[in-house]
């Protein structure tokens, strides 16, 4: 992992490299975290680049992404880790002869409970041990970036149970002990604003909201993301997109689903908006029905007022 | 910039309403070591990113950092400016013989430059974040004379009163001047109330808010945001409830089909998850002029927290009886509560008609799993009371609920009959102030657990 981050520009040229265009304040959270060792809570409309933005920080940082998708009903056992009873259940059923031959120069109960004790611990050990994610992230031989994607689907028990982690890089597994770090991972949390996280989770974390991009911002992305769609296509495509996202819509149109109108528009070899097929591929921007049918009813008035401009 | 300007500006965010930690603003002071003061809009994300945990919070934020840095701005760039707006100097040494008087000559003496630096380091010295309300700027600018050195000034000029008709033009001469000095204390005063009382007044007045009765809050402003903050702190508390409450029984099946692969050792438990309740609430408001601002905020209230009441029924009745969860639905709260009360409102409520009325509507959906909530005065005009079709009502329903925003005294005065209603609600309590309605939707969402 990249150990010396020098300035914030620094990251906004490794991020535009790696075809991830951002804003100043997004690099200015990346840089603020992994300089005070602090996790990121990133929030913001679906489709913004929230996980990307974990991709490029790993990039840029060299280190191994480690990601957490989190759903409802996710406990420690899918996120921490979990024992191999199968393994230790085989392991005991074909030790059991030598179990029987080791205990048997025992002549009480005591004793043979007394020698069991000291099996005891092989049977918690690292051999039965599963690793999830967050322990991955934790005994990681290099600092990694530990994405936990949607903390917002998981339980409020769950966001719980990660503070000890976001606080300090450790966490409690009653077999074992204290799990310290290795190194401090970075990490990224994502959330869709489905419910209110806790003020205990917030505290700890460094926030950034990444909101709909600009029109500027916009063009930028898509210029680098599709380089083939014709230039004054992608002012017209950002513009309508830009006027969209201020209608009354049910699922305003994100960044991603403006790429994928523009790698459509390209195959298409459509050279303006007003081409003919244009209409029929907004379902490639807008996903329920009701949208679609304003948006179309849309375009043609938006554009008469482009011709007009 | 000194460590000492980023806490006051974190106690002014927190005089804002933003809920800022101890950590939090050591982390901030962290960030703003690391990313400097120079680039003024970098300073700014990097304070956005350690302190702003919310979005609702931003505007807030934006608002104090441009109050608070603009004053900043200002008083650096005040000596240039300072010529004109500062009193002259109007020393004159040579009367002078005590000590004290000499200090008071000193003063006098300062140029416009060192007397703006004087009351700079006196406001230093001094505490302003204490600062609750706006009439106690007096005081504040008194001490913060005193703290200058004013008060030998003050002495200065009654002595001179006593004396030959030269002297007493001189004291009338230093009044002008201690006058305009004591304006200029004011507006410093009065800025840094801006930046701390602001918020502590606010505090303060959303206790009042809190308590005031329903009828007088129309009047002010800011009862809105305090109603969905009310709401969302609700929210969360009981969304926590719900999850934790959902846990069910030993799922037997399941733990022991698991079990197999572990030659029968049920290794993991699974358990049975409750069904997500199916509860609806339904809510009539008496929306005649007696009652209609409780109704209004009740409505608001309800409608605020949707997250966790997602079935929420309304109707309103006065002269006539109608179903207004579309007008929600469709419109901000505040809005379709104007146009409900707009459509709805009149004089001359008839409780036996509404019940009649809201049985023929309603009577296939009631079920156990509903809860009735009625909000009115139970003032009949002298008519039939309709007991009987509300004990009908109960039967079918989980619960009802009364909610009347009179004092329980007066439940029975006059036309009034809540004695007959009483029997049939398993709740009755008197709501009339925001504290109130807080304390029933609480333990409305106890009760729907």
């Amino acid at each position: 992992m990249k150990t010396r981050i020098d300035s914030v520009e620094e990251i906004t040229r490794s991020f535009a490299g790696q075809g991830y265009i951002c804003s100043e304040q997004i690099a200015l959270a990346i840089y603020l975290a992994a300089q005070l060792h602090k996790p990121v809570l990133v929030e913001g409309p679906p489709g913004v680049g929230k996980t990307e933005l974990a991709k490029a920080a790993a990039a840029f940082l060299e280190a191994p992404l480690i990601r957490l998708q989190c759903y409802e009903g996710l406990d420690e056992s899918r996120a921490l880790y979990e024992w191999k009873y199968g393994k230790q259940l085989l392991y005991t059923q074909l030790l059991r002869d030598k179990l029987g031959g080791m205990l048997a120069d025992t002549d009480s109960l005591e004793a043979s409970m007394e020698r069991l004790g000291d099996l005891g611990e092989a049977f918690y050990s690292d051999t039965f041990l599963e690793p999830r994610p967050l322990l991955h992230a934790l005994r990681s031989d290099e600092p990694a970036v530990l994405l936990i994607d949607e903390i917002d689907k998981a339980d409020q028990e769950f966001e719980a149970f990660l503070l000890e982690l976001l606080s300090d890089f450790q966490i409690s597994i009653p077999e074992l002990g204290t799990v310290k770090a290795k190194h401090q991972p970075l990490v990224l949390l994502t959330s869709n604003d489905q419910r209110e996280l806790s003020d205990a989770l917030k505290r700890r974390c460094l926030h950034l909201y990444i909101p709909y991009p600009a029109a500027e911002l916009e063009a930028q992305i898509v210029a680098t993301r599709v380089p083939d769609l014709d230039a004054r296509l992608r002012e017209q495509l950002v513009a309508f997109i830009q006027h969209l996202r201020e209608q009354d819509m049910k699922k305003l149109p994100a960044i991603s689903e403006t790429l994928d109108w523009a790698r459509a528009l390209v195959l298409l070899h459509a050279d303006s908006l007003e081409h003919a097929q244009v209409a029929d591929t907004l379902n490639l921007v807008l996903k329920t029905e009701q949208d679609v049918t304003l948006a179309r009813e849309l375009l043609p008035a938006w554009l008469r007022k482009l011709g007009k401009r | 910039m000194p460590t000492r300007r980023l806490s006051e500006f974190v106690q002014a965010l927190r005089g804002a309403g933003l809920r800022i930690s101890p950590d939090e603003a050591s982390q901030a002071m962290d960030a703003a070591a690391l990313v400097g003061y120079a680039r003024r809009q970098r300073f700014h994300d990097a304070l956005a990113v350690t302190l702003v945990k919310q979005q609702q919070d931003r505007l807030a934020f934006e608002e104090t950092f441009a109050r608070f840095f603009e004053a900043e701005d200002s008083r650096s760039d005040s000596p240039q400016q300072s010529d004109s707006s500062m009193p002259q100097p109007a020393g004159d040494l040579s009367s002078a013989q005590t000590a004290e008087q000499q200090q008071a000559e000193a003063l006098l003496a300062s140029t416009p430059e060192q007397l703006q630096q004087q009351m700079a380091e006196a406001a230093a010295e001094m505490d302003f974040t204490q600062m609750e309300v706006i009439t106690q700027q007096g005081l504040y600018t008194r001490r913060l004379l005193m703290n200058m050195g004013m008060g030998a000034v003050d002495d200065r000029v009654l002595q001179l009163d006593q004396g030959t008709p030269r002297e007493q033009a001189r004291a009338e001469q230093l009044r002008q001047w201690r006058t305009r000095v004591r304006e200029q204390a004011a507006g410093q005063v009065r800025r840094q109330f801006l930046l701390h009382g602001v918020g502590k007044g606010r505090a303060l007045r959303e206790q009042t808010l809190r308590a005031v009765p329903f009828r007088d809050l129309r009047e002010f402003r800011d009862v809105q945001t305090l109603v969905r903050k009310m709401a969302r702190r609700l929210a969360s508390l009981h969304q926590r409830r719900t999850k934790t409450s959902r846990r069910g029984m030993l799922d037997a099946r399941r733990t022991m089909v698991a079990s197999i692969r572990h030659d029968g050792v049920p290794a993991k438990l699974f358990w049975r998850r409750r069904p997500p309740r199916k509860t609806r609430v339904m809510v009539i408001c008496d929306v005649s002029s007696s009652v209609s601002d409780a109704a209004r905020f009740l409505l608001q209230f309800l409608y605020a927290m949707n997250d966790v009441l997602p079935r929420v029924r309304s109707f309103a009745f006065a002269s006539r009886f109608d179903e207004i969860t579309d007008d929600f639905a469709r419109y901000s709260p505040e809005v379709a509560v104007g146009q409900v009360l707009d459509r709805l409102s009149g004089s001359g409520t008839d409780y036996a008609e509404m019940f009649r009325a809201f049985q023929a509507r309603c009577e296939r959906e009631l079920d156990a799993h509903t809860t009735v909530i009625i909000l009115g005065d139970a003032r009949n005009n002298y008519l039939p009371d309709g007991a009987e079709t509300l004990q009908a009502i109960r039967r079918r329903v989980k619960q009802v609920w009364w909610l009347n925003p009179e004092s329980r005294g007066r439940w029975n005065s006059g036309d009034a009959v809540m004695d007959r209603y009483l029997p049939h609600c398993r709740l009755a309590r008197q709501c009339a102030t925001l504290n109130d309605l807080e304390r029933v939707v609480d333990s409305l969402l106890g009760a729907l657990d």
